[in-house]
């Protein structure tokens, strides 16, 4: 049975909306949102209810995270000062627009959610804020699929989406007991793992400004990316309309992401 | 007696990268000079305000400016070279001096200059002509950034956005941008290049306070946004407090002196 994975929406409807539409026109039943509700688009409400109303399981991203416990990220997870001063802006225009009924809902989404051996998780299931990225260290990418739990691994944060197989894997343990001779070793030859990245809906970041989503068949594990044409120009319109910055409006309108990532992505701000 | 050399063109068909080339490979003393052109119809001059002449001064620091009382006349050297530069749009309508309009004709009379010789990019061979455009209209921005320091990355954005028409249809852009850590860069770009230059200053500021050289931008183009651009700006700029951490911490990553 086919089930669709959605992440990074970013309170883009008209982007939302599309990708819903898409999902619907194929009979699909079952949908998995991976977070980031809102965030620099400019209808969190609208996209936050929608999800509601559509009852689509969801967990809680970075963004949904922060507009709820206040800004915790600090500025080690912004590339400049730019993109932090702008995201601050975002964040506190959204944080102004939002229900409390709307937060509320984003308060309770969980970190992370499980169907059989299929974990879903935002960033990694270390983080929201953790990006795995295409080409992480291979070790660590499995290391994060394997003591989660998961044989695939769905997760978003990026915006850009990939599917990434992780064959031929083994862990190797030597523990070096106190008053023992030689070290014990062991050997774990490990199954192939997977983790698929969904994309971002809203705010899109793979070289195009279309939205993407996957979709994933649970008997035969085939991964389809999605790209859906949207109405881009009425979000812009809407940015714009927001009193949110217009530069906003042209870096979706260009598909570039609304800040750039940090040139250490896999950093994860401890404080 | 030394030459003098007049060359004009529209704005960033590589005036002063060809200058700066010619200045480069001159053995004898130089000097430079900037003046403003003909003024066109629609077409809007930018205010250059030092940028090309602090460039060409820290590249060739010998450089002089033929307007100032302690300049050496180079007249008077067989091997001087003097090079004029002159934004102009059009090819000049007659040969000779009398091609470059009253404003410019009568500053060179005024210096008492006589060029040797009078090339326009476009026109002339011994000049390159891909970056040469015809502008039929042309808005110009400037803004001051003296004492301003930059936030690297931010820097970066801003202007991979200008440059790639956040702020409206950009032909032309350079500036002279400072640091946190006393580097200034030359930022050129061109809608006819493909890239953008960014080109170190080989002089650096002290790791303290403000730097006190020229820094300006010049922006020129169609449909230009000067308040998104200044508001950008604005959030790319190094508050006094952060720029003031970001020098102490580059002072103590300074090795220490020994002895």
């Amino acid at each position: 049975m086919n089930h669709a994975v959605i992440s990074c929406l970013h309170a883009n409807l008209a982007a939302v909306e599309a990708v819903l539409d898409d999902i619907d026109s194929q009979g699909i039943q079952t949908t998995t949102c991976l977070g980031d509700l809102v965030g620099y688009g400019p209808q969190p409400n609208e996209v936050v209810e929608l999800v509601r109303q559509r009852e689509i399981p969801s967990c809680q991203g970075c963004w949904d995270e922060d507009i709820i416990d206040g800004l915790n990220a600090c500025e080690c997870s912004y590339p400049s000062q730019l993109a932090e001063r702008r995201g601050h802006r975002a964040h506190h225009w959204t944080a102004d627009l939002l229900t409390e009924e709307n937060k509320a809902f984003l308060a309770e989404l969980p970190m992370t959610l499980r169907r059989d051996k299929l974990l879903f998780v935002h960033g990694s299931p270390n983080s929201q804020h953790e990006y795995l990225l295409p080409d992480m260290n291979a070790f660590a990418a499995l290391e994060r699929v394997e003591t989660a739990g998961a044989e695939t691994l769905f997760c978003g944060h990026t915006h850009q989406p990939y599917v990434r197989e992780l064959r031929q894997g083994s862990i190797r343990v030597k523990v070096q007991q106190r008053d023992q001779g030689a070290p014990t070793e062991q050997e774990l030859e490990l199954p192939m793992r997977r983790i698929v990245n969904a994309g971002s809906v809203g705010e899109p970041r793979h070289g195009s400004t279309k939205a993407t989503y996957v979709i994933h068949n649970d008997d035969t594990g085939e991964v389809t990316i999605r790209e859906v044409d949207y109405n881009v120009a009425k979000t812009c319109r809407a940015i714009v309309d927001a009193g949110l910055p217009e530069v906003f409006a042209w870096r979706l309108s260009h598909g570039f992401e609304y800040a750039e990532r940090a040139e250490d992505a896999s950093h994860v701000c401890e404080r | 007696m030394g030459q003098v050399c007049l060359i004009s063109g529209p704005p960033g068909c590589g005036k002063t990268t060809w200058a700066l080339q010619r200045l480069q490979q001159h053995q004898g003393p130089c000097a430079y000079l900037r003046l403003e052109g003909e003024k066109a119809a629609g077409l809007e001059q930018g205010d250059d305000s030092g940028i090309d002449l602090t460039w060409l001064k820290d590249q060739v620091p010998s450089l002089e400016e033929p307007a100032t009382a302690n300049a050496t006349d180079l007249k008077q050297h067989n091997d001087g070279l003097t090079l004029i530069e002159v934004q102009q749009f059009y090819p000049p309508s007659q040969e000779g001096i009398e091609g470059l309009g009253d404003d410019v004709r009568s500053k060179l009379e005024a210096l008492q200059m006589h060029p040797d010789q009078l090339l326009h990019f476009g026109r002339d061979p011994e000049l390159p002509a891909k970056d040469t455009l015809e502008f039929s209209k042309l808005e110009a921005w400037h803004t001051s950034l003296s004492g301003c320091v930059w936030d690297p990355n931010s820097l970066s954005s801003f202007w991979f956005e200008l440059v790639n028409g956040a702020y409206g249809d950009v032909y032309r852009a350079k500036g002279l941008m400072n640091l946190p850590d006393g580097r200034a860069f030359f930022c050129n770009w061109m809608v006819t290049q493909a890239s953008s230059q960014f080109l170190p200053l080989d002089a650096t500021a002290p790791l303290q306070g403000r730097p006190s050289r020229t820094s300006e931008l010049v922006v020129q183009g169609k449909a230009l946004n000067p308040e998104g651009i200044q508001s950008t700006i604005n959030d790319c700029l190094l508050a006094d407090d952060v720029l003031a951490m970001q020098q102490q911490q580059l002072q103590q990553q300074q090795p220490t002196s020994q002895g």
